[in-house]
C-alpha cells in the first residue's frame, strides 16, 4: 500500500495545503526542498518550514494538507495518481449495508483548504469528491466547484452523490458552463423501490432519488450509475438493467462494482458477498440488456479470472493502486496487467481464489 | 405480421400486440395486466424522470451532424483496371490531368491541417490511389498530432509495391477491396483476365497472412441480374477469415447505367436474394457456433433498431445532414455530400457538387440539398412503423428517377427497406434459437439470455 498519511511537523499552527514542489517550486502555494535523505526530506515554503518523515521523490510533486497540531499530513492530490479523492464530510443521511467508510454525526468543514487543494492541482487532473453525502454541504461544495473551475477550467470533478439533495431550483444553477467538467457518481440498487429503501437505510430514498435523477437529467449533468453487487443486488439485476435501459440511458456509464471487504460489509461479508465464478449468469445478462440498449456498462473490482470469457471486455482493471493486491497464483497470470486484482483488504482466505489466465 | 400487431413509438421502442391485446387497444380497454406490461416497458410513464427519459430517447434518433471527422479523398481518377459497373468514369492508368494538381493538394492539406476533433477516418478511393502513394503520405503527415487519424485505403489489390506496402503497416491504416465472389465471378466483373485476377487474390492471401483478418474488409457488388450462390460468397469470405461480408447490389451509377440498365430496379429478385444470404447465415452460424459470419447491412438496421445513435452510417440516418460531418474531395479539387453524388456527376447526370477545395462548402447548392435530406414529415415516413430505425438517401433518387419527390413507396430505397426491416422484426420475434443466436451475435451480445422480442 501507498502511505497516504505522513508524519510531519511545521513551524505553523494552523493547517495549511501546499504543493510539494521538488527544487524549482516558485508558485505562490509551492513548497521547495531543501533538504532530504532517505528517511526525511525538509521543505521551504509560504509557512514555514515543513519536515516530513518520508525521502522527497516519493512526495514530489503531491498536494498535500499539513495538519501541524496532530504532527501529520495527508497526501491529498498525489502527483501522477488517477486515483485522488478528496473526502469533504463524514456525515451522511443514508447508512448503507456495505458502506465502505462509515458516516460520522459531526462535519469538519475544511472545505477552504481543499479548494486551495484543488487549485494547486496537476494540469487535467481529475479530482473525486467523497463522503458521507458531500452534498449534504451542497451550497458549500457547489462553491468549491465553481471557484475551482472558474479559476482552473482543466480540472474535471467525480462527484460521489445519493442525489438526495438536488432540488428542482439547483437545475438553472448545474447548466452553468462549468458542469460539463463535473460527474456524479450516483447509487442505485434495485427497480423495486423498498429493496432500493433497505439497502440504503433510508425510507423513501428511492423516491427522492427519481427526482434527483429528473432533475440532473433536466440540468443535463453527466451521471454514472453505480450498483454494488450483492446478493440481493444480483437477485434483482436483470430488472435494474430493464429500468436503466428505459429511464435511465443518458448515463455516460453504469458502473457494476464487487464488493469491498470494508466498513460495514465487513462484518456482513458471508451475508452480502457472491461468488460471481458460479453466480455470473444475471449479472451478465444484465450486462447484456445495456449492450443492447447502447448503454455503456462496465465490471469494476472483479478479477478478470471470475469473468465468464465473452464478457471479459466488460471488466476494468480498477482497483486504485494504493489499495490494489493479488493472490500468489496471480504472479504466473498473463493477464494480470489488465486486470482489477483485489482489494487490499479483501478476505485473506479468498485472495488465492483465482485461476491464471 | 403473423403473431400480432406491432408497434413502435417515436423513441423506436417496439412491441408486439396479440390479436386479444390489439382489440383491448382498439377499444381503448386495456386490463391491468396491459397497463403493467406497458409501463415495464416505458409505453406508459409517469411524469418526471420517465417523461424526460422518452424526450431524450425520441431526440436521440435524430441524426444531429458534428463537425467534419469523415473525409473521402480521390487522389487521382486513374485506375488500373476497368470493371464492368466501374462507379465512376475512371480515367487510364497513363493519362494525364487526372490527379490533384498542387493547388488543389495545397487546399486539401490546409483542410486537414485544420481538423479540430478528437478522432478522424480519412478514406483513400479512386481511381485507384494506391498509384499515388506520395500524395496519401503527404496527406497522413498533415494530421495535427493531437488528432486521432484512422486511414482506408481502398484499393484494387492489382499491384501492392513496396512503397504501398509501406504505408499498408502502419498501424492507423485500413485496407478495403473488392471481393465478389469465386474467382471467376470475380474475373467476370472485374479483372477481365485469369492472370490479373491470380495477382489480385495472390495479393489479397498475401496482405491476410501479413496482417490477419482484422485490418482487411473486403466488399462484394453484386449483379442482381446473376448473383452469386450464397454459398459461393460465403465461402470466398470465411475461407479468407474475412466474418463480414457487406452485400452490396450494383449502384446505379457510372458505368453501370449504361451496361446493367436493369440495376436501376433492384426488384424482388435482389430483396428475395439478400433475405436468402441472410438465413443461408443463420443456418451457417448455428451449424458452427464457432465462427460467426455476418451481412454488415443487415446487422446496422439490426443495431439501429435496438440503439439510437447508431448514426455513422452515412447512407442511412435521419436527418441525413449533408456536407457536414463528411465531405468528398475528388481528383480536381470539386467537393461532394457523397460518393456516389461525386459518380452521378461524373456520369454527366446531374451536378451535385457543393463547393470546392478553395471556396469551401458552405453553399446554397449544400443548403437546397440538406433542406429535403429527410423522412421527417413525408406522410408516408411519418405513418412508417420503422420510421425511427429508417433513414434518407436523397441521391439514391435523383440517380434512379431524377426527382427527389417520387411517394416514397414507389422508391427502390424505401422497398429495400421495408423488406429488410420486415424480416429483422420477423427474425427478433423468432422462437428458433438458430435465429436467435445469429441475432445476438450480430448484436455484439456476449450471451445468450436477452430476449429481443418484446411479446405481451
Amino acid at each position: 500500500m501507498i502511505p497516504l498519511a505522513l508524519a510531519a511537523s511545521s513551524d505553523s499552527e494552523a493547517p495549511f495545503v501546499t504543493r510539494l514542489a521538488g527544487s524549482e517550486g516558485n508558485g505562490a502555494g509551492d513548497s521547495r526542498c531543501i533538504a532530504s535523505s532517505s528517511e526525511e526530506s525538509l521543505w521551504s515554503g509560504p509557512h514555514g518550514l515543513l519536515r516530513i518523515e518520508h525521502p522527497r521523490e516519493a512526495v514530489s510533486g503531491d498536494v498535500v494538507l499539513v495538519r501541524p497540531a496532530e504532527g501529520r499530513l495527508d497526501r491529498l492530490l498525489r502527483s501522477g495518481s488517477r486515483h485522488n479523492s478528496l473526502l469533504v464530510t463524514e456525515q451522511c443521511d443514508q447508512l448503507c449495508v456495505m458502506c465502505s467508510q462509515p458516516p460520522k454525526k459531526t462535519h469538519d468543514d475544511r472545505f477552504d483548504l481543499l479548494r486551495d487543494a484543488c487549485l494547486l492541482a496537476d494540469a487535467g487532473m481529475t479530482i473525486g469528491i467523497t463522503g458521507g453525502e458531500p452534498t449534504l454541504h451542497r451550497e458549500r461544495l457547489l462553491d468549491m466547484i465553481e471557484d475551482v473551475l472558474a479559476a482552473r477550467p482543466d480540472l474535471s470533478f467525480h462527484v460521489l452523490t445519493n442525489a438526495q439533495h438536488f432540488r428542482r431550483e439547483d437545475v438553472f444553477r448545474l447548466r452553468r458552463p462549468e458542469y460539463v467538467k463535473v460527474v456524479w457518481g450516483v447509487p442505485l440498487y434495485s427497480a423495486d423501490p423498498l429493496t432500493h429503501d433497505r439497502i440504503v437505510g433510508k425510507i423513501g430514498a428511492y423516491e427522492r432519488l427519481i427526482d434527483g435523477f429528473a432533475h440532473l437529467m433536466l440540468a443535463g449533468a453527466r451521471i454514472e450509475l453505480r450498483t454494488v453487487l450483492t446478493r440481493t443486488t444480483v437477485e434483482g439485476i436483470v430488472d435494474l438493467a430493464d429500468m436503466v435501459a428505459r429511464d435511465l440511458a443518458h448515463v455516460e456509464q453504469w458502473s457494476l462494482m464487487g464488493l469491498e471487504n470494508i466498513g460495514f460489509a465487513r462484518n456482513r461479508w458471508s451475508e452480502l458477498h457472491v461468488d460471481l465464478r458460479d453466480g455470473f449468469e444475471p449479472v451478465g445478462h444484465a450486462l447484456d440488456v445495456a449492450t443492447l440498449r447502447g448503454v455503456r456498462a462496465r465490471l469494476f473490482n472483479v478479477p478478470l479470472c471470475h469473468v465468464p470469457e465473452p464478457f471479459r471486455h466488460a471488466a476494468v482493471a480498477s482497483i486504485s493502486d494504493w489499495k490494489q493486491r493479488f493472490g500468489e497464483a496471480c504472479s504466473t497470470c498473463r493477464a494480470r496487467s489488465a486486470c482489477s486484482g483485489f482489494f487490499e483488504w479483501h478476505p485473506p482466505a479468498l485472495l488465492e481464489e483465482v485461476t491464471p489466465l | 405480421m403473423s403473431g400480432g400487431v406491432l408497434h413502435v413509438d417515436e423513441a423506436g421502442k417496439f412491441f408486439m400486440a396479440d390479436d386479444g391485446m390489439q382489440a383491448r387497444l382498439d377499444a381503448d380497454e386495456l386490463d391491468d395486466g396491459d397497463v403493467a406490461f406497458l409501463t415495464r416497458t416505458g409505453h406508459l410513464r409517469r411524469p418526471g424522470l420517465q417523461t424526460h427519459a422518452a424526450t431524450f430517447a425520441a431526440a436521440r434518433r435524430r441524426c444531429t451532424a458534428g463537425p467534419l471527422d469523415y473525409l473521402i479523398l480521390v487522389p487521382t481518377l486513374r485506375c488500373n483496371l476497368a470493371c464492368s459497373y466501374c462507379q465512376v468514369s475512371r480515367a487510364d492508368v497513363g493519362s494525364r490531368g487526372h490527379d490533384w494538381s498542387e493547388k488543389t493538394i495545397d487546399a486539401v492539406l490546409a483542410i486537414v491541417r485544420g481538423l479540430d476533433v478528437r478522432a478522424v477516418k480519412i478514406e483513400f478511393q479512386g481511381g485507384e490511389p494506391t498509384l499515388r502513394p506520395d500524395l496519401i503520405r503527404r496527406i497522413m503527415d498533415a494530421v495535427p498530432s493531437d488528432v486521432d487519424a484512422t486511414f482506408v485505403v481502398c484499393t484494387n489489390l492489382q499491384e501492392v509495391g513496396s512503397e504501398v506496402l509501406s504505408i499498408f503497416d502502419r498501424e492507423d491504416v485500413q485496407i478495403s477491396t473488392s471481393l465478389d465472389g469465386a474467382a471467376a465471378t470475380h474475373e467476370r466483373q472485374r479483372t477481365g483476365a485469369v492472370d490479373r485476377t491470380d495477382l489480385f487474390l495472390c495479393n489479397l492471401d498475401f496482405l491476410l497472412d501479413r496482417y490477419g483478418p482484422g485490418k482487411i474488409s473486403a466488399l462484394p457488388t453484386i449483379d442482381p441480374a446473376s448473383p452469386p450462390s450464397a454459398s459461393e460468397l460465403i465461402e470466398a469470405f470465411s475461407s479468407r477469415g474475412l466474418h463480414s461480408i457487406y452485400l452490396r447490389p450494383i449502384n446505379y451509377q457510372g458505368f453501370a447505367r449504361k451496361r446493367h440498365p436493369h440495376a436501376r430496379d433492384l426488384n424482388a429478385d435482389w430483396r428475395s436474394y439478400h433475405e436468402e444470404f441472410v438465413r443461408t447465415l443463420i443456418a451457417r452460424n448455428w451449424a458452427d457456433h464457432t465462427v460467426v459470419l455476418e451481412e454488415s447491412y443487415f446487422s446496422l438496421l439490426l443495431r439501429r433498431i435496438f440503439r439510437p445513435g447508431q448514426d455513422r452510417h452515412v447512407d442511412l440516418r435521419n436527418p441525413n445532414p449533408v456536407g457536414r460531418d463528411y465531405v468528398v474531395i475528388d481528383h480536381d479539387g470539386q467537393v461532394y455530400p457523397t460518393d456516389e453524388a461525386r459518380m452521378l456527376t461524373r456520369s454527366g447526370v446531374i451536378d451535385l457538387a457543393i463547393g470546392d477545395v478553395e471556396r469551401g462548402w458552405d453553399t446554397p447548392e449544400r443548403a437546397a440539398l440538406d433542406a429535403a435530406s429527410t423522412n421527417d414529415g413525408d406522410p408516408h415516413c411519418e405513418a412508417c412503423a420503422y420510421k425511427p430505425f429508417c433513414g434518407r438517401d436523397l441521391v439514391d433518387d435523383v440517380a434512379r428517377y431524377g426527382r427527389v419527390d417520387l411517394p416514397r413507396p414507389e422508391t427502390e430505397f424505401c422497398r429495400r427497406h421495408l423488406h429488410l426491416f420486415d424480416l429483422a422484426f420477423e427474425l427478433i420475434h423468432s422462437e428458433d434459437e438458430a435465429v436467435l443466436f445469429s441475432l445476438r451475435r450480430w448484436l455484439g451480445l456476449a450471451g445468450d439470455d436477452v430476449r429481443l422480442a418484446v411479446p405481451r
